[in-house]
């Protein structure tokens, strides 16, 4: 319990670092943090359409971070969930406008799609890692590269709507993700992120499966030992957390863009994975997290309209969290070693 | 007769272990001493002490007959010593002569003088016989030129004295004859070098005099050529009293596990088995003794289904299970635990619940459609904290709370509790107090008259003279004999672990 408590007073001191430094930022470009955060504030929370807004943006940061929660829980780190986002939204998006089914069952072929792209985008990563170690960090950021590329060059050379700029005809009506108000965009992928999460948070607690991934998320050797398959198990984990990474890009597509375009969504994929380290891989807690990234986000386009800052005080923001966090991993990790009384006998 | 270091009534404390307790060391100048003892003897904190890495809370260090204070490695290098540690400190992207000079970079105008320090690597590896390419990058190297990059790095630093701790852990044997080949060039252009094992053979091929430490202190200081390997042994063992032999029934049963001419090699592909053969029956406790690092870890492994084997048969009730996986082992019914308890044996930061739910978590009644039954969880965690008399404020409190013992313990509940009817013990009570030692040997014992059959691991021979029914010697990855639990006799016990198959004739071994 105190565990719990020490790591959430942490993360909160990350935040209010963050937010600290970044204000000496704003105050280098002579505007006053106060307004900045406030107007923040008020863009993202301001008005029931701005409430809104801040969930639509909250809704692909939330899948993607608890698609990087699954594998961070397992000791792996899939960075390529950005990657996975863009496959996944070209999947949805492809079964969207070539076909013509019912209602239900295009919205339920084309999310599919998605999780099925996903899921292919980090099969070779995952295989590379169960099988030799290969670091998973490396391949699967490397195969965001590709997939965006990928994506774009078939979006241009093969998809391209007649006249259109560069982006694919629009999906049909009956594989829509249907939208939760009149006013917003805003539609039940939210919904199947909140229920993600719980359903995540309860399988690493109380399924025996989840156990296995946890303890070989925390010590591997332990893992082996008891009978559990660690290459087998690494696998299935990453190709889970990919799954939920190209599910994150069927929602975009299908619940609010209804196409695919270059620069289908901006960074999601990493904002995620922060929100999930930032949540110290805990799925309930991502929640939160990722509703703080996308009220930055979302209040952040007020920001160039009513103060002088920039709305990149939001990627500074970001950045100081990442360094807040990750000092934290670093400090934690290095008072763990230090317990030298319970391993005395190897003096 | 001068000595390079003179280590006097040093002692080191960490919380209440003491880990070197009076400890009087005389290093003779142009000699190899060798440090030798079991893990845990103490012998990496009193060269930690001497490098100034620790400081020690009583005692004094002399050096070329000065006494020195040395508060840091900086000190100790100052005072011309040097130390080449287990794992090295190398970066792999920089050069062999870069690396020499990290942190001591020849400048010129400011700016590194790259052709002097290629020079000079070149120069010292000439002189001491340390052959290697100033200029390649030592990502690309193996082991053993790593190994004497790590040794020029300290010469480079002025060092008279060297220390070399377990240096040959690391080599392939060919690489540790090279090494031993320099280290008597360094000693014949009078330098000093202290070199720790835990390996006779090596001791006594290399040292010039040899210093054995047991349980912290130092037994014995004594010229290399005056002991047998089977004395140093004894030495390093020590004497048998602290354990008599616990009372028990007739062995039950018929043969649990059968063993077949088992061989496995280690992580540096050398073969760590070469055939080992032999049973155990139902209700039988076999002991395995043997210095560290004879093979027994591995043939734990291999039995659990944790290290592949490269030949050989293992039988479980007469079912072969060899090749199997851990899981498979597990579920036909064995039960392992393992000697490095706190890398494998539990998840330090998981609750003891969670610890004794490993290895069971897909089973009914733990867990039922793939759910984890929390009660039963619970409620078993009690029974067993209760019935393993584990002290703990909670079945919540994480295991890295808990004593050495009770850490041992929780391994143990889980093991024991698993209906197996073949346990593998290794180390059964290594880093665990006098009070959980009796408690845990107890343990066994009722396990044996459970009918289990029981293979117990242990470097500690009063251990298992206490608990066994047969010991059998480990030696090389072999078993040298076998010994009757009721009729051991020290020096032939000595002997089969340095190596030595006893003459039955004749009385040769004087004894210490």
């Amino acid at each position: 319990m105190s565990d719990r408590f020490d790591s959430l007073f942490g993360q909160t001191l990350a935040i209010l670092f963050a937010l600290g430094l970044g204000a000496l930022v704003i105050l280098t470009v002579d505007e006053s943090p106060a307004r900045v955060f406030v107007t923040l504030l008020n863009g993202a929370f301001g008005s029931p359409e701005r409430i809104a807004g801040t969930l639509l943006q909250t809704t692909p940061i939330l899948i993607c971070g608890i698609a990087a929660c699954i594998s961070f829980r397992g000791g792996l780190f899939n960075i390529g969930i950005e990657g996975q986002l863009f496959m996944g939204g070209f999947a949805a998006t492809l079964v969207g406008f070539s076909f013509n089914l019912p209602p239900v069952l295009h919205l339920a072929l084309a999310m599919a799609a998605a999780i099925v792209a996903g899921m292919a985008w980090i099969a070779i990563p995952a295989f590379f890692r169960a099988r030799y170690k290969t670091n998973e960090v490396v391949s699967t950021i490397l195969a965001n590269y590709v997939a965006i590329l990928l994506t774009s060059y078939l979006t241009i050379n093969w998809f391209k709507r007649p006249g259109g700029q560069s982006e694919t005809p629009p999906i049909l009506e009956s594989a829509y993700l249907p939208e939760l108000f009149s006013f917003s965009r805003l539609n039940w992928g939210l919904i199947i992120g909140l229920v993600l999460a719980l359903a995540v948070h309860f399988f690493f607690t109380r399924t025996a499966r989840g156990y296995a991934v946890s303890e070989m998320g925390a010590n591997p050797k332990f893992a082996e030992y008891g009978g559990i398959n660690i290459g087998k198990l690494t696998f299935l984990v990453l190709i889970a957390s990919g799954a939920v990474g190209g599910l994150a890009g069927g929602v975009e597509a299908l619940g609010v863009h209804h196409r695919f375009m270059e620069g289908f969504a901006p960074g999601f994929g990493f904002d995620g994975v922060i929100a999930a380290l930032l949540a110290n891989g805990h799925p309930i807690g991502t929640i939160f997290t990722a509703l703080f990234f996308g009220a930055l986000r979302s209040g952040s386009l007020l920001l160039e309209v009513d103060t002088t800052a920039s709305r990149e005080i939001i990627t500074v923001i970001q950045a100081l969290i990442i360094l807040a966090v990750s000092a934290q991993i670093t400090i934690r990790r290095k008072a763990s070693d230090s317990t030298a009384g319970e391993r005395r006998w190897k003096f | 007769m001068s000595f390079a270091i003179e280590l006097k009534s040093i002692t080191k404390r960490f919380g209440s272990f003491v880990a070197n307790e009076d400890v009087n060391l005389a290093v003779e100048r142009g000699k190899i001493h060798a440090i030798i003892g079991e893990n845990g003897a103490g012998k990496t904190t009193l060269m930690n002490v001497l490098f100034g890495l620790l400081q020690p809370d009583e005692g004094e260090i002399w050096i070329d007959g000065e006494k020195k204070v040395l508060p840091n490695p900086a000190a100790a290098i100052a005072a011309g010593i040097g130390m080449v540690h287990q794992h090295f400190k190398l970066v792999p992207s920089l050069t062999v002569a870069e690396n020499v000079f990290l942190g001591m970079e020849i400048r010129k105008g400011g700016l590194i003088d790259h052709a002097a320090q290629i020079r000079k690597t070149a120069e010292l590896s000439k002189q001491f016989g340390l052959q290697v390419d100033p200029t390649e990058r030592v990502g690309l190297l193996s082991v053993g030129i790593e190994q004497r990059i790590e040794i020029l790095k300290v010469l480079a630093r002025g060092a008279r004295t060297i220390i070399l701790d377990e240096p040959t852990a690391v080599l392939t044997p060919q690489e540790s004859r090279e090494l031993f080949q320099t280290l008597r060039g360094f000693v014949a252009q009078g330098m000093t070098v202290i070199f720790i094992s835990h390996h006779l053979e090596e001791v006594m091929e290399v040292s010039d005099t040899v210093s054995v430490l047991r349980h912290g202190k130092n037994v014995a200081s004594r010229p290399t050529a005056e002991l047998s390997k089977s004395d140093l042994v004894q030495l390093m063992v020590g004497r048998l009293v602290s354990f008599d032999r616990l009372p028990r029934g007739p062995i039950a049963g018929k043969t649990v596990l059968e063993v077949e001419d088992l061989w496995c090699r280690d992580e540096r592909q050398l073969q760590a088995l070469k055939g080992v053969s032999f049973q155990v029956r139902a209700g039988e406790i076999v002991g395995i003794a043997g210095v560290a690092g004879n093979g027994q870890t591995e043939l734990a492994e291999v039995l659990s289904g944790l290290r592949p084997s490269s030949h050989g048969r293992i039988k479980l009730a007469g079912r072969d299970i060899t090749g199997r996986s851990a899981r498979e082992i597990r579920a036909a019914g064995v039960g392992h635990v393992p000697g490095d308890r706190l890398v494998r044996g539990v998840d330090r930061n998981a609750s003891i619940a969670l610890n004794l739910l490993m290895g069971r978590q897909d089973q009914s009644p733990w867990s039922r459609h793939g759910i984890i039954d929390r009660t039963y969880l619970q409620q078993q965690t009690k029974a067993l904290i209760e019935r393993f008399d584990i002290r703990a404020r909670s079945p919540e409190s994480t295991a890295k709370s808990l004593s050495g013992g009770n850490i041992q313990k929780v391994v143990l509940a889980r093991e024991f509790t698993g209906g197996a009817d073949c346990l593998l013990i290794d180390q059964p009570t290594r880093g665990v107090d006098i009070g959980a030692q009796e408690s845990i040997h107890a343990e066994i014992m009722r396990q044996r008259a459970a009918g289990k059959a029981i293979l117990v691991i242990s470097v500690q021979l009063d251990e298992l003279i206490a608990l066994a029914d047969r010991i059998l010697v480990m030696f090389g990855g072999t078993i040298m004999g076998e010994i009757a639990g009721d009729r051991v006799d020290e020096e032939e016990i000595g002997m089969l672990m340095a190596g030595v198959v006893p003459d039955p004739h004749s009385q040769t071994v004087d004894t210490v």
